[in-house]
């Protein structure tokens, strides 16, 4: 309520002044073709002259006939720029995510490194023979991600359905559905279906029971996996290795999601893909660490410290192996979820 | 209605208090927003607007900038809550928009009956651990109802007598008598002891009937009660409402009856129309048609002043110590002048003034009760654009628009619009009738929703801070 300075120059003085200088502010309509229209009460020629506009009125356009309605071109106005991520807030927990991640990383690097160079204080031989089965490993272990990762691309289909949803725009979302279901055994029957849905809801309805089978049987390839890294993590010797493993069958197991849910993946649509799925792996990444700790604080035991301490870290792994599943269903849904 | 007096609607409070905190706990927060406003303030228009723009907001568009910007632009998804087993009807968003996108358009009818919708907003949670814990909700409760059943709040406080006192005493006023004179004539002419016959008491209703919407329709007045004579709901009039106000001193079959009569309203009104709906609310958007009313002449200004004072003065806004017990009461009130597209832009300011100074009573009264209040202009559906016209050889800011009735495009100039309460000669150019604007071209379905002014600023003031 700041209107007070906002005085338009049009006649508001019109209400303090004395009474007999008054306007001829009452109601009337007024064509624009006759501006001496007939005011609600006869005022003298004169004043009526002088005084400036006062009360309300309506003012036809000389256009007689029907004029087109208004068009604010709101549509055009509202059209959702490019999403802008939310703002997370970089908390103290994030951080300390941020700060493991770095270390893990980082420390495992270095371990290689200085485990390199260890071997070649031992001698030459020990030493490049080191290098060269660290560097094979890692090279192998590179190549296998990069195959799988590069496996991934029609996760833009994906997008553009969920997009189609979003807009509430039927046809687009019809079509991309129709492609969906022709690729995944499971949607192939509810074609007709699709394509006589009415309603953008009838449509998500209609999708709902064959997504919740695709889930169930993501669900199942993610415990398949929880066993194997689990198995893994428990004979490998050293942390650095079990990240690797983890990775790699973390990436491969986002893929047969993707599979099931009919993408042929490629590399373009899998960075969306998995900045989704690890972005979430993030989070339980945090939650693992805690309860890992107070996993640890509980078993002061040396002895069953060491037995614990192992599969604790298994379980760790299998948990987040489930997670992900999970976390890479949704992804890949062309629906989005809930 | 202190909750000393109603033990059993201070344990639902109470009950109602507990279930709320656990919702904002688990980040399921519910929110009755109670959408108040006299007849033809734009209640429904304002509903539809409202959710046309949430629901195109929660599919990305850019509708409701200001809210979005409250939100942090976390708003993720905005859908109504699929129907469940209500007695009411739904609020019918579909239809109401498609009447208002046809050719020609048609504005919502006037309100007859209840109705409710439900709209849940899903918003990431703001923090880091938002991955663990999921999206976080909101749902917001709306409910449409006409606007002269809510004249009917201020009556649960009076007895018989009281009401007839005052209601007379309103009724009498110079402003009322080209409508209330054949009423007055009647009431003032029964005898003091007079028995209830049955085609008296048919008369002496069917005048005051007619009494009450001469008032309404004509004179523009809106402190009118009962208000289901006025607007008596799907199911017509029934004999409940056959009464009317007496002078004072009445005594008798007739004056009996009608005591009975108006008790049993009375506790009707508590019972399906405040308890249910209006003893508990957590944000409350009052409506005002300030312009219609500044048109329609000092009294019948007046007059939407007093009602919406009387209308406050009936809502429990908390702030005592019972409230605080069981955790009931308002959290934010929005005092809204409806209609703003039919004043140029640089005289909204002046019309929020204005009402600013008309819900004075009401303000304080919220504020008293420590709710945070804020004042807004705002157009649900814009129909207008801004334009100049020339009137006796000068500019004047004007709004054009296609008027409603004649599908001609005009100019309105709404007259200089006060910053207060304006001095009596301001009245004397007579009542103006706003004509009716079509609406602007809309989408049928409202997959973008709906061209509106300030609805954005307005939502964030009233829900910004759950979100
Ligand atoms: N130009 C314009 N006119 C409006 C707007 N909102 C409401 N109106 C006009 O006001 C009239 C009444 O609006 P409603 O929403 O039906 O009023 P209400 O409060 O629901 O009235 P009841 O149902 O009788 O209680 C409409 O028919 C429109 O002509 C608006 O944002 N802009
Ligand atoms: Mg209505």
């Amino acid at each position: 309520m700041t209107a007070s300075d906002d005085r338009g120059g049009d006649g508001r003085e019109g209400f303090d002044r004395p009474r007999g200088n008054q306007a001829p502010r009452g109601p009337r309509v007024i064509p624009e073709d006759e501006p001496a229209a007939v005011p609600p009460r006869p005022m003298p020629q004169a004043e009526r002259q002088a005084a400036p506009p006062g009360g309300p009125r309506v003012i036809l356009d000389e256009k007689a006939g029907p004029a087109p309605r208004l068009d604010f071109q709101w549509e055009q106005a509202v059209v959702p720029v490019a999403a802008p991520r939310p703002s997370v807030r970089w908390s103290g927990i994030g951080r300390a995510i941020g700060g493991l991640t770095l270390l893990g990383g980082g420390l495992a690097a270095l371990d290689a490194a200085n485990f390199v160079v260890d071997q070649f204080g031992r001698g030459a031989v020990q030493g490049w023979a080191t290098l060269g089965v660290v560097a094979g490993g890692v090279a192998l272990l590179g190549s296998g991600l990069w195959r799988e990762v590069r496996g991934l691309a029609s996760i833009r289909a994906v997008d553009r359905a969920r997009a189609a949803f979003a807009r509430g725009d039927l046809a687009a979302a019809k079509a991309e559905t129709l492609r969906w279901a022709a690729s995944v055994q499971e949607a192939a029957p509810l074609q007709p279906a699709i394509r006589g849905a009415a309603s953008i809801a009838e449509l998500g309805a209609l999708l709902q029971p064959a997504l919740a089978q695709l889930e169930a049987r993501a669900a199942t390839l993610g415990r398949n996996a929880a066993v194997q890294s689990f198995a893994v993590t428990a004979i490998s010797p050293s942390p650095g290795l079990d990240a690797l493993v983890f990775a790699w069958r973390g990436v491969r197991l986002v893929r047969q999601v993707a599979a099931l849910h009919g993408l042929r993946p490629g590399l373009a649509g899998t960075l969306a893909l998995l900045r989704r799925t690890l972005q979430d792996a993030a989070m339980v990444a945090a939650t693992d660490v805690a309860v890992d700790a107070a996993a640890r604080a509980l078993l002061s035991n040396r002895l069953l410290e060491q037995f614990a301490g192992e599969a604790a870290a298994g379980a760790v792994a299998a948990r987040r192996m489930l997670r992900l599943a999970r976390v890479a269903a949704e992804a890949c849904r062309v629906l989005p979820p809930g | 209605m202190s909750g000393l007096a109603d033990p059993f609607g201070l344990l639902r409070d109470a009950a109602y208090g507990a279930e709320r905190l656990g919702r904002s706990l688990i980040g399921q927060d519910r929110i009755r927003l109670a959408v108040t406003g006299l007849t033809r303030a734009g209640k429904t228009v304002f509903l539809t607007s409202l959710l046309a723009n949430l629901l195109a907001a929660g599919r990305g568009q850019r509708t409701l900038p200001a809210l979005e910007r409250a939100a942090g632009g976390r708003l993720r998804a905005v859908r109504p809550v699929p129907a469940g087993i209500e007695g009411l009807p739904r609020f019918d968003v579909a239809a109401h928009l498609a009447a208002l996108a046809a050719d020609p358009p048609a504005w919502p009818a006037r309100t007859e009956d209840l109705s409710t919708l439900e709209l849940t907003l899903e918003l990431d949670r703001q923090s880091m651990l938002a991955g663990l814990l999921g999206t976080r909700s909101v749902t917001l409760e709306l409910l449409d109802y006409p606007g002269e059943w809510l004249l009917d709040l201020p009556m649960l406080n009076q007895d018989f007598p009281g009401w007839s006192a005052a209601t007379l005493a309103r009724l009498r006023r110079p402003g009322h008598a080209a409508a209330m004179g054949a009423f007055l004539g009647f009431v003032d002419s029964l005898p003091p002891g007079v028995a209830a016959e049955d085609s008296l008491v048919q008369r002496g209703f069917a005048l005051y009937r007619d009494a009450l919407r001469g008032c309404r329709d004509r004179l523009g007045f809106r402190f009118l009660q009962p208000g289901r004579v006025l607007n008596p709901g799907p199911r017509g009039e029934t004999p409940l409402l056959w009464f009317f106000p007496l002078p004072p001193g009445a005594r008798g079959g007739l004056a009996g009856l009608m005591a009975e009569r108006h008790r049993a309203y009375v506790e009707a009104q508590r019972r399906e129309f405040f308890e249910p709906y209006f003893r508990r609310f957590e944000r409350q958007a009052v409506l005002v048609d300030v312009l219609g009313a500044l048109h329609a002449g000092q009294a019948a200004f007046d007059d939407t002043a007093e009602a919406l004072a009387a209308i406050a003065e009936a809502l429990r806004y908390g702030g005592g110590w019972l409230d605080w017990l069981t955790g009931v009461g308002v959290d934010r009130v929005a005092f809204v002048a409806t209609k703003a597209d039919h004043v140029p832009a640089r005289q909204r300011d002046a019309l929020s003034s204005l009402l600013g100074h008309l819900v004075a009573a009401p303000q304080r009264r919220a504020t008293g009760a420590g709710v945070t209040t804020s004042v807004h202009a705002l157009a649900a559906v814009r129909c207008t654009e801004d334009d100049v016209a020339t009137l006796d050889g000068r500019p004047v800011a004007a709004v054009r628009g296609v008027l409603l009735s004649s599908g001609r495009s005009a100019k309105v100039y709404p007259g200089e619009i006060p910053l207060r309460p304006p001095e009596p000669g301001f009245w004397d150019h007579g009542f103006f009738e706003m004509p009716e604007f079509q609406p602007p071209r809309l989408d049928r379905e409202g997959g973008a929703g709906v061209p509106h002014l300030g609805l954005d600023a307005l939502l964030a003031a009233l829900i910004g801070d759950v979100l």
